[in-house]
């Protein structure tokens, strides 16, 4: 005898999953794209908090200079990498416009 | 009714859970970043802080009824008096600090609508309970929202390694998640300040207006508003390092690529949930998108022994802060004397915690397992790293 939502609850569910996949997705291929484009991101971690995955200040150098080399033998032409790189830069962009959408629904004031 | 003992009591006792509150839920947001390396911890919890300070004060729409239907409150209903907010406050400060002493996130909502629950059926009898209400609202919500949740973080943590993975050599860049790592833990952090802050205004605004103090219907005052958000935003400063430990290390180990779709998924089901009108717990939501990207990651484990001590702390927050809250309210009963007892119990028992808790301290520098010692003594003594041939691909 419970009264719960469940259209409400799948309707939750769904907005969920496609926005969570939607900016996963996005960013994932914003990525891709870069590393398409030979500019692999290349981010160390701010602390080691697990001791596994220490990266020296050496190591940090040589996985940089690994991405370069990986870029020079990058098969594309120059022209594909732009495009790869605008294509990466667009998927970043439409990431941010989903994450400021997320603002403002958590702002009440912009939504009333 | 003017502005009585124990009036300032609540108030006292209404901030300092919301501290507990901040304090229990900085995991939610930022234990995956702290995880991954993304941000530093005391930089993570600084920015949890700032945001949570900010959406305090973004969001100040009170609810009508300090329980949402949980009593039945109003005409022909139960009167809930401050001395029972007290009780139920007492309840759940002392349950949450339980939880985080063992490390376990759990909602401070359902620790508080217990702590009342268990004052209102002492005040009142059992009848003053909807349990109807209590299914819908708590029980079942608790059920679906780790579930949910966990189900999108799996296939938001699936779909960002499938895209992202290469097999022409080529660094895949998964490192930049981590980049993106800060925004998505912010954006949990911003949620978290709008929804929790408002709960202890609530509280404190419908104690002033039963006091006489405020009228009625009135929006709380900004004195209200600016304290329950600065106890929110010391309370996530302060960082609740255990529940970080738990769900930063303790359920998987989190990659950036996997904390990025964990903390999107939290982020999308919060907001779904309070603009599509079903309630979920934040915490519970959080932690079954920790679960979810586990699951999503080729080669990660999910250490399932957590996730049950997780889930039983679930299950026993509503009966335990209850039976702390019916307690409280028993000997509250006899009277201002009773309310002296039931404090200095209180605050006993929340300092024989803390010293509990000093015995194996958790803080910014040890709260991920074997980070102080190992990761130091790893920067003198050079660890030789066994790399099978395509460990990169799956490493990031």
């Amino acid at each position: 005898m419970t009264d719960i939502d469940w259209v409400s609850f799948l309707l939750v569910a769904g907005a969920a999953i496609v926005a969570a996949c939607l900016v996963v997705a996005l960013f994932a291929f914003g990525l891709r794209m870069l590393s398409t484009a030979g500019k692999a991101p290349h981010v160390t971690p701010a602390e080691f908090t697990d001791a596994i995955t220490i990266v020296t200040p050496a190591e940090a150098a040589a996985e940089a200079k690994r991405i370069r080399r990986a870029a020079k033998k990058n098969p594309l032409s120059a022209g594909q990498k732009r495009l790869a790189l605008i294509v990466a830069y667009a998927c970043f962009s439409l990431c941010a416009v989903v994450i400021l959408f997320g603002i403002y629904l958590i702002i009440p004031a912009l939504h009333g | 009714m003017e502005f009585t003992l124990i009036v300032v009591l609540v108030i006292a006792l209404a901030l300092f859970f919301d501290f507990t509150n901040g304090f229990h839920d900085t995991a939610n947001a930022m234990a995956t970043p702290i995880a991954t390396g993304a941000m530093r911890p005391k930089v993570a919890v600084a920015v949890a802080a700032v945001l949570n300070l900010v959406g305090a004060f973004l969001s100040t729409e009170v609810a009508k009824t300090i329980s949402s239907g949980l009593i039945k409150e109003g005409s022909g209903g139960v009167l809930i008096t401050p001395t029972m907010i007290f009780a139920g406050l007492v309840g759940a400060i002392i349950w949450n600090l339980i939880t985080w002493l063992y490390g376990l996130p759990s909602s401070s909502s359902h620790a508080l609508f217990g702590g009342l629950i268990g004052a209102a059926i002492v005040g009142a009898g059992f009848g003053s309970v909807d349990y109807v209400v209590l299914l819908d609202k708590v029980i079942l919500p608790a059920a679906l929202a780790p579930i949910t949740a966990g189900f999108v973080a799996y296939c938001a943590t699936k779909l960002a390694y499938a895209i992202t993975r290469r097999y022409d050599g080529l660094p895949d860049g998964r490192a930049g998640f981590r980049f993106a790592q800060i925004f998505s833990s912010s954006l949990v952090a911003l949620a978290h300040g709008t929804n929790d802050a408002q709960k202890t205004m609530g509280v404190i605004t419908l104690v002033l207006i039963s006091a006489g103090v405020l009228s009625p219907g009135s929006n709380p005052p900004v004195l209200v508003i600016t304290a329950c958000a600065l106890a929110i935003a010391i309370g996530t400063y302060t960082g609740g390092w255990r529940i970080i430990r738990t769900l930063g290390k303790g359920l998987t180990d989190v990659k950036p690529a996997q904390g990025f779709a964990a903390e999107t998924s939290t982020a999308a089901t919060i907001l779904a949930s309070s603009h599509l009108g079903f309630a979920l717990s934040t915490t519970q939501v959080a932690s079954g998108s920790v679960i979810g990207s586990g699951l999503g990651r080729r080669g990660s484990s999910v250490r399932w022994g957590t996730a049950g001590r997780i889930g039983l702390g679930w299950l026993m927050t509503l009966p335990a802060a209850a039976i702390v809250g019916a307690i409280t309210a028993l000997i509250g009963l006899l009277g201002p004397v009773g309310v002296i007892i039931d404090l200095v119990i209180a605050v006993g028992v929340i300092v024989l915690i803390f010293v509990i808790s000093k015995r194996n301290n958790v803080d910014a520098r040890n709260a991920l397992e074997g980070v102080s010692e190992v990761a130091e003594s790893g920067r003198v003594v050079k660890i030789r790293k066994v790399k099978p041939k395509n460990a990169r691909r799956d490493a990031a």
